[in-house]
């Protein structure tokens, strides 16, 4: 099936892999604007767990391009701020597959 | 010098010699011509003329050529699992005319391979993986060049597995690594290994209907030079936790989605070799070509999503990678050592064994129980595999991976409502979910209740111990 546009003042995430098993969805609307840094408190929130069972270890995209959780975090107390993510962006959580 | 015709004239006669001279100056050109095409396919590795034909339908892409043909011919490639991924793989690059391909399998062929594993027979079940594959792949090109001595393709076959041991000195003699393993284990070292011996990595995995590709340490440079592509630790630093790395035996994969990636990965590898050796930046997967440190990419197949296909534009090698970076934790001498303990980092999915002995009964032990005693049944298998064969009367609340949504469900189902009278007896696949779900309901009790029971071993035990007949999927 084709995940549908995000409504007015959402961004859409998209579930690969585990993240898609354990949330058992393959994308939600959250509100927008989030800071990045805040992501996956607002999803371990969402679904108790995910962040240790699947987000701790995944890849993270927005807009199709990677962007570091860590980083992001080292960066929220600084003057230049981290990434804020604003309506109709698409974030994706990418678990490593290691299956074949 | 022919005689001349009775009745020709003379300028007829100087007509026909000239045309004969002509003539004999087209065949001398054509010998010629042969002759340099001769010489240049002993110049360039006898390039036989049947080879011309075996691979001419690939040979005339501009982005082959005779070049990129001959330079895969020089190529040797070592494809690391032949199962799933590794079986198209392998398959694609002997048939394209990789000169020598390594197949490296500690695995021999089972039941539940052969939907997926396309170079595996029925016939061979039971017999080495790299075995089974090199019979196969010599039945597809069972020919021999024009030299009728040496087969088009050299194989290596190295039966076992990949480890700490034995991976440099075998990826060593490679040109270019395929990761077609099954486990994080065998990803970071084969990721780490090809850093440490120069070789690019082509990665893919599959697991249910979804797949992932990446080529790695593209270029592939020293630890330390960020001109090099990333590694796989660069991109995932942190390996998933043990309980939640399921298997095609626990998570299922359709055939068709672990196929597709491995016909991809053969696709870059034909890519990555065949193009010209001065192309130092990388071009597989249409990363650019400017000053910026090199990214890997992504492609991610998502059987039903729409699209099936997404690329994502991942990252450069990271400046505090284990491997890669200036500061390497991973050098060649602690993976010769054997000091890098690959399955602590990964961890062990260690069985579940959270309950008291006086909590859990062996299938046996539940099956001798008479009717009224057995209380309800409740099974947390997903709806799929409760929907292929199922105890009669059982209930089907499939485990969530967390107690408070578990439940919520256990409850919408009725199942927790006589609380202190019948007794609730939990089962599943393997022994482990049942055991997690039966812990919720003890400890939703506070710790009281002592009439909730696991099922140990659960149905794979059950198959043993009760009914030979419980299909063995």
């Amino acid at each position: 099936m084709s995940t549908p546009k995000a409504p007015a003042g959402h961004f859409t995430i998209l579930y690969f892999a585990a993240a898609s098993s354990y949330t058992r969805k393959d994308h939600d609307f959250l509100p927008a604007p989030l800071a990045f840094h805040m992501l996956f408190d607002v999803l371990d929130q969402k679904y108790p767990g995910l962040r240790e069972k699947v987000l701790d270890s995944s890849a993270v995209t927005v807009n199709l391009e990677y962007v570091d959780m860590e980083e992001e975090v080292a960066k929220k107390d600084r003057a230049d701020g981290s990434l804020a993510l604003k309506e109709g962006d698409e974030v994706g959580i990418i678990p490593p597959v290691s299956s074949g | 010098m022919p005689a001349a015709e009775p009745d020709e004239t003379l300028e007829a006669q100087k007509a026909r010699l000239e045309e004969q001279i002509r003539a004999k100056e087209r065949q001398l050109q054509t010998l010629k011509a042969n002759l340099l095409n001769l010489d240049q396919g002993i110049r360039n590795g006898s390039h036989a003329a049947d080879e011309y034909k075996r691979y001419g339908r690939q040979l005339i892409m501009p982005t082959m050529g005779l070049q990129g043909q001959l330079r895969l011919k020089q190529a040797k490639v070592l494809v690391v699992g032949v199962g799933g991924l590794g079986c198209p793989a392998a398959t694609y690059l002997a048939g394209a005319g990789v000169g020598t391909l390594g197949l490296m399998d500690g695995d021999v062929v089972e039941l539940s391979n052969l939907h997926r594993q396309i170079a595996h027979s029925t016939d061979r079940v039971g017999m080495s993986k790299a075995d089974s594959a090199y019979k196969s792949l010599r039945a597809l090109l069972s020919y021999q060049c024009l030299s009728r001595l040496n087969p088009l393709v050299e194989y290596n076959l190295h039966k076992f597995h990949v480890s700490p041991e034995n991976a440099l000195a075998i990826f060593n003699s490679y040109d270019l690594i395929l990761d077609c393993t099954d486990h994080p284990t065998s990803r970071y070292l084969i990721s780490d290994a090809c850093v440490l011996t120069g070789k690019t990595l082509v990665s893919a995995s599959a697991l249910k209907t979804e797949g992932q590709l990446i080529v790695l340490n593209d270029p592939p440079r020293p630890p330390g030079d960020l001109s090099g592509g990333p590694c796989y630790r660069c991109i995932f630093p942190k390996p998933p936790p043990a309980e939640s790395v399921l298997s095609c035996g626990e998570g299922g994969i359709l055939g068709p989605v672990v196929g597709t990636m491995g016909v991809l990965q053969a696709l870059e590898a034909i890519k990555l070799l065949s193009r010209p050796r001065a192309e130092a930046t990388p071009e597989s997967m249409g990363n650019g070509t400017s000053d910026e440190p090199p990214k890997a990419s992504m492609l991610m197949f998502s059987a039903y999503n729409n699209p099936q296909f997404r690329t994502a534009r991942l990252r450069s090698r990271r400046s505090n990678c284990a491997v890669c970076s200036s500061t390497p934790s991973i050098t060649k001498a602690s993976l010769d050592s054997g000091s890098l303990d690959y399955v602590a980092f990964c961890g062990v999915a260690i069985p579940v064994n959270i309950l008291p002995h006086s909590l859990r009964l062996s299938p046996t032990e539940f099956a001798i129980l008479p009717n009224a005693a057995r209380g309800t049944l409740i099974d947390v298998r997903d709806e799929t595999q409760f929907a292929i064969c199922a105890v009669p009367e059982s209930v089907n609340v499939p485990w969530t991976g967390n107690a408070a949504s578990w439940l919520a469900h256990a409850e919408e189902a009725g199942v927790l409502d006589d609380e202190d009278s019948a007794c609730k007896y939990i089962v599943c696949r393997f022994g482990n979910d049942s055991q997690l779900a039966a812990k919720a309901i003890i400890d939703r009790s506070g710790g009281t209740t002592e009439k909730v029971k696991d099922i140990k071993g659960g149905f794979q035990s059950w198959r043993e111990e009760v009914d030979p007949q419980w299909p063995d999927y």
